[in-house]
């Protein structure tokens, strides 16, 4: 049995093929924001070929994400939060809850038995964008997403930004650049503003376990934000290697079944 | 994401007619924005050299090479010029200059430069923060309006657009007037929220230059909103980086029923050029 998840975020694109239990292609590229229906095209084809695999030996595509609407060749669309959920019961057969956090939207996913859904919270309006905005200050500091991620986060100056909002916060961060903070402080301020919003979404409802807790998307990769999150929220997140793909996985796992 | 797409082109400029041994006053001006910076040199009431550059993370530096890359390939020395003001968000960055001056002024006297001696209103759209200033027909400022805190960093939000539709920044304008009617304008209280709503309007079967519509009608709308507020004159300038954004300017002349003046300068150095006339006139003081 062959089956794929198609996960088209805001910013990236992810597409995961399964066989029998195991993935055999995986790969991500920008949405492109129009251009995402051809994107997941080229994408589809290009890990096919990967795969050595034609169209016809899949026999199940289910898309999800925001731009789920515009994979024309899914056999199915199922909502985010189930496809995290079937996700993580894949990859850690005894996860608890699931914390995605991605390019727009941060969710929190309390598991049932098996893969059912017990509670989803979704961030505050305010809070969305929290992948975005990392790149976006990386951008604005002249540094990579992955010098971003190398900063010590647990290094405090003291040095603060508005952790309410985003257009405050690069403003604040613009201030501290121009009293001649340096870059890393700066960085720093902003890993610490995003902790404590995603904290704030932890704490909303379920609070979810501190060892059997799965961390999702593209924001995972992001290990001084994982660090700082872990000093806040105590939980000792469970990031896989395939975690910001976790969403378009569950999706192939849902069509395998 | 590709970040080359909001990435907008520098510029420089020296002249090589204007022989500047032989001028009697040499001023210049830095204006240090958020995320683009200029310097502007001034030899006896005409322009000699000028540039445009990213800013980046450091300030400072971004003034100092501002100000080499007016300078050009002229012999002239950062010594020889006798008074610099430096103005904008970062104006306190420019340790070579004899004083800072607020940036409605510098506007407001670079836009009279740049567009004329009619000018009445400045409309300054910069990446930071938007301003309306009118002016006296005399050198006067008599009011202006600064963007509330929620349109703070609307011309930075631009640049985040054109990386993930991966249009372009020069592009997003033109493409967005090609639209047939303007779509209803995406959410216009937070320009965070701009983003992700215009994104989101590709599932409500938008096209890419709907998109780019409806996103920059709300921009446009922001500041229409804030200019009405100084009751703007007819004779009025556009300074600033999405001065160059066709798709915010059309918009807003049609809301404002104002056909606003044009000028050889680029619109980015209005900050500067004022700058350097306001060092020119403190020194006649002196």
């Amino acid at each position: 049995m062959i089956t794929a998840g198609i996960d088209v975020g805001l910013e990236n694109l992810k597409i995961v093929i399964l066989k029998d239990g195991e993935i055999i292609a995986a790969g991500s590229a920008p949405s492109g924001g129009g251009k995402r229906g051809k994107r997941v095209a080229e994408l589809w084809e290009a890990l096919l070929k990967e795969a050595k695999l034609s169209r016809g030996d899949v026999n199940k595509i289910i898309a999800t994400g925001q731009g789920k609407t515009d994979v024309g060749f899914a056999s199915d669309k199922v909502v985010e939060a189930v496809a995290d959920a079937h996700g993580a019961r894949f990859l850690y057969p005894s996860a608890t809850s699931v914390v995605d956090i991605g390019a727009d939207q941060t969710r929190v996913v309390t598991l049932g038995e098996g893969t059912r859904v017990l509670e989803v919270v979704l961030n505050q309006k305010c809070a969305a964008g929290m992948g975005l905005f990392l790149t976006r200050m990386a951008g604005r500091l002249d540094m990579t997403l992955d010098e971003l991620s190398g900063i010590n986060a647990d290094g405090n100056t003291g040095l603060r930004v508005n952790d309410t909002c985003r257009v405050f916060a690069e403003l604040d961060a613009l201030g501290w650049l121009n009293r001649n903070a340096s870059r890393e402080e700066v960085a720093r301020a902003v890993i610490e503003m995003v902790a404590v919003r995603i904290n704030a979404i932890l704490n909303d409802k379920i609070k979810p376990a501190i060892n059997s807790t799965v961390l999702f998307g593209g924001v995972s990769r992001n290990s001084a934000l994982v660090s700082a999150l872990r000093r806040r929220s105590g939980i000792n997140f469970l990031i896989s290697d395939r975690a910001e793909y976790g969403c378009a996985l569950g999706a192939a796992v849902l069509a395998a079944e | 994401m590709n970040e080359e797409f909001g990435r907008w082109s520098e510029s420089r400029w020296t002249s090589r007619e204007i022989d500047w041994k032989r001028a009697k006053q040499i001023t210049a001006g830095v204006d240090v924005g958020t995320t683009s910076t200029q310097a502007a040199i001034i030899c006896d009431g005409a322009l000699f050299g000028s540039a445009s550059i990213h800013t980046g993370y450091d300030f400072k530096m971004a003034a100092s090479q501002a100000m080499e890359q007016a300078l050009g390939d002229s012999d002239m020395k950062i010594q020889d010029i006798q008074y610099i003001v430096a103005t904008g968000w970062g104006s306190q960055n420019v340790p070579f200059a004899q004083k800072t001056v607020d940036e409605v002024h510098c506007h407001a006297w670079g836009a009279r430069f740049m567009f004329g001696p009619d000018v009445r209103t400045v409309v300054d759209l910069g990446a930071q923060t938007c301003k309306a200033i009118r002016v006296y027909s005399w050198d006067r400022v008599r009011d202006f309006m600064i963007n509330d805190k929620c349109a703070t960093g609307m011309g930075r939000d631009i640049e985040l657009m054109a990386n993930l539709l991966e249009i372009p920044i020069q592009e997003m304008g033109e493409r967005s007037l090609e639209v047939e009617k303007d779509p209803e304008p995406v959410s216009t209280t937070c320009s965070a929220f701009a983003d992700t709503e215009a994104i989101g309007l590709f599932r409500e079967g938008y096209s890419e230059n709907q998109v780019l519509a409806a996103y920059l009608f709300a921009v446009a709308w922001r500041i229409y909103g804030m200019v009405g507020r100084v009751r703007p004159e007819k004779e009025l300038a556009f300074t600033g980086g999405l001065a160059k954004n066709v798709g915010i300017v059309k918009r807003l002349e049609r809301e404002m029923g104002i056909t606003p003046l044009i000028s050889q300068y680029d619109p980015m150095l209005a900050g500067a050029i004022g700058a350097a006339l306001i060092g020119r006139d403190i020194m006649a003081e002196i």
